[in-house]
């Protein structure tokens, strides 16, 4: 079913919304959460709470044209805010890595609180990734957004790991550089 | 912040974006990388007459020559590759960094001067693209405004206030500023893409010069100046190489017709040449006849298909969309609604106020499939500025009785601009399946969109407007004609 009678399936309050947005992206949303946390039932939660909470947010939403990118940001909050309640010991792997590289973006990382709303954050860094070519911007969502390791990223666009690699460190320095030359302080 | 909060935070990312990247396009190894965009300009002369004089033979000379910065290539993934496929990363990633600091510092121009260009835009673009009386109209307002900077650095008294007051400029001093600023943060040539900027001068052997002032445009404006004998063979030969050369001889038809005669003591010329490739290229495969309405009747030209994700933005009298190119730039298409020609939008303040700054703070858009179909055009024109320039009160450096070139020579009987020819050639293409059908958006006017997929269908006169990294308006044009 197309995005927009889905949307309007949720703008209607009609309960098969969730069904529809299940069949059609389940899957991609379960393999987003199983990047970050390994136990099934959990990422099988984390999916569930996401079309709960698209359910109490359309509306006001109507992401008709972009209802997979809605979901799954939703998801990746969910899956995000499951990963810093757990323990330490409990903590994925992959996110301390990922966490890691980020640093590499901030211009003074620090543990202070940032005052930055995110939305201007986001805002910055879209503006960022707009100057870029089609495939550095998807190599960086890929990792960053979507979680994917390297050779995945690899793999998903037909480039060497290296190449995924050392764009991968470009950018980081390069949206540095940037926040850096907009005056963000984070 | 810390690393765990900023990749939290990523989650504001622009949808569009993130979409986009859910389904990410393999690479495909056989594209040949073409330029998917060309367009330039030049402003073919502003041409100085003094009353006469007689002529002495030299030979031609370089008084003064601009130093242009040297960007360090962008670097070529290709050539940090080892033969067993791994990667010299810290060579790769020298050389890039090499290039980005460049590119960074270039545009690192300070404040405002990115809507330095928009009063005059909203004055000239009227003025040169209005009443294009179904011809197709091509002018570069950066180019235009580069070259009455100049003009005005060579006039005093009410000759320079004119040109000041068109320009928007409170003194020499600020036009200094935003003049070297656009100049430098529209300046590229790395190998990948190509915005460049060259201007000259064209100086008699007759009359002297104050190398002052030659110096000071050779430093805010990278103009080189020349010396010969107008008039002659030589120095009219050296004009049309030297404009041949800066437009890539794209324009030789335009720069065969620019000569000068003997009674010419300066002549200005200033070219823009701007390449880049779109971020998404059309599909070849996918371009195919259409009919578009022109004013003179119904022709056939080549339209290229795409659609995706994008904003749509729309006006009382229009609707529009933008295609983003890898040098950082855009172009803009805008397209009047049903019953409104180009001339309409130009005469409208709401619709030229988006022709000038874009979509970016525009509110009435709307993110949405779109599917394009926009035929390829390569449109040039080529008139004089004189008559636009005297409308909107340039009036002095026209009339030897009045005008006052005193910065530039002290022989200054009488000169005035007697010639200012402006040329500019804009061709768009696209790159490579098969034809699919589109239909035209049937309902006409103002007014939302639908809901979730409209139709951009470039099939009647639009406008367009090009512009660089720093968000500057290189290029507007009025197609009537695409083909």
């Amino acid at each position: 079913m197309e995005d927009a009678k889905i949307v309007a399936l949720y703008l209607a309050r009609d309960e098969t919304a969730l069904a529809h947005s299940a069949a059609k992206y389940g899957r991609a949303l379960r393999s987003l959460g199983a990047k970050l946390i390994s136990d099934e039932q959990s990422v099988e939660e984390c999916e569930n709470d996401t079309y709960f909470k698209a359910w109490n947010s359309i509306p006001p939403h109507e992401p008709r044209s972009y209802l997979f990118a809605f979901l799954a940001k939703i998801m990746r909050s969910t899956v995000l805010n499951l990963c810093k309640m757990r323990s330490a010991q409990r903590r994925s792997a992959v996110l301390t890595e990922l966490s890691a590289e980020m640093e590499q973006c901030i211009p003074s990382p620090s543990d202070t609180e940032c005052l930055i709303d995110g939305i201007v954050l986001g805002e910055a860094i879209s503006r960022f990734l707009r100057t870029l070519t089609e495939e550095q911007r998807c190599v960086f969502l890929r990792r960053y957004w979507y979680f994917d390791s390297v050779a995945e990223i690899s793999n998903k666009l037909g480039i060497t790991e290296s190449k995924t690699k050392s764009t991968l460190f470009r950018l980081r320095n390069s949206l540095r550089l940037y926040l850096e030359k907009e005056g963000y302080e984070l | 912040m810390r690393g765990d909060e900023f990749l939290e935070k990523l989650e504001n990312v622009d949808p569009e974006l993130v979409e986009k990247a859910a389904r990410p396009k393999r690479r495909r190894r056989w594209l040949g990388a073409v330029a998917a965009l060309l367009a330039l300009a030049i402003l073919g002369g502003v041409l100085l007459r003094p009353g006469g004089g007689a002529l002495t033979t030299e030979a031609f000379a370089a008084l003064a020559e601009a130093e242009y910065p040297e960007s360090p290539p962008y670097p070529d993934m290709m050539d940090y590759v080892n033969p067993d496929g791994s990667m010299q990363d810290d060579e790769f990633n020298a050389a890039f960094d090499a290039w980005w600091e460049f590119y960074r510092a270039q545009r690192d121009m300070g404040e405002g001067f990115e809507t330095a260009l928009d009063s005059f835009c909203a004055k000239t673009l009227p003025q040169f693209l209005g009443g294009a009386d179904g011809e197709n109209a091509v002018y570069s307002p950066l180019n235009v405004y580069l070259a009455l900077g100049m003009l005005a650095e060579l006039t005093d008294g009410d000759s320079r206030a004119q040109v000041l007051a068109l320009l928007g400029s409170g003194g020499i001093g600020e036009l200094r500023e935003t003049a070297s600023a656009l100049w430098n943060a529209n300046y590229m040539d790395d190998g990948a893409s190509a915005s460049i900027l060259a201007s000259s001068l064209w100086l008699d052997n007759d009359v002297s010069f104050k190398q002052n002032t030659l110096d000071k445009l050779a430093e805010v404006y990278y103009a080189s100046a020349y010396r010969g004998e107008m008039g002659s063979d030589e120095v009219n030969e050296a004009l049309q190489a030297w404009l041949n050369e800066q437009t890539g001889g794209l324009l030789s038809e335009q720069a065969d017709g620019v000569g000068l005669d003997a009674d010419t003591i300066l002549a200005l010329a200033t070219t823009v040449y701007f390449r880049a490739k779109w971020t998404s290229e059309f599909s070849s495969d996918k371009t195919e006849q259409g009919v578009f309405h022109a004013p003179g009747g119904d022709i056939n030209c080549d339209f290229m298909h795409q659609s995706g994700q994008g904003y749509y933005y729309w006006g009382e009298r229009f609707s529009a969309i933008e295609r983003n190119l890898e040098s950082g730039g855009a172009m803009r298409f805008i397209l009047p609604d049903e019953g409104f020609s180009p001339d309409d939008l130009l005469a409208d303040s709401e619709a030229l106020s988006f022709i000038i700054s874009g979509g970016s703070d525009w509110e009435s858009k709307k993110f949405l499939i779109i599917n394009q179909a926009i035929p390829k055009f390569d449109v040039v024109s080529d008139f004089d500025l004189r008559a636009g320039l005297q409308n909107l009160g340039v009036t002095d450096v026209f009339d030897g009785s009045v005008s006052d070139f005193s910065p530039m020579t002290d022989d200054t009987d009488g000169i005035f601009v007697s010639q200012a020819k402006h040329a500019a050639r804009v061709a768009i293409d696209e790159e490579g399946v098969t034809a699919a059908a589109y239909t035209v958006m049937g309902a006409a006017g103002a007014g939302e969109p639908p809901a979730d997929e409209v139709d951009f269908v470039l099939d009647r006169p639009f406008i367009f407007v090009i512009t660089g990294s720093a968000g500057t308006p290189l290029f507007a044009g009025v197609v009537n004609v695409p083909a």
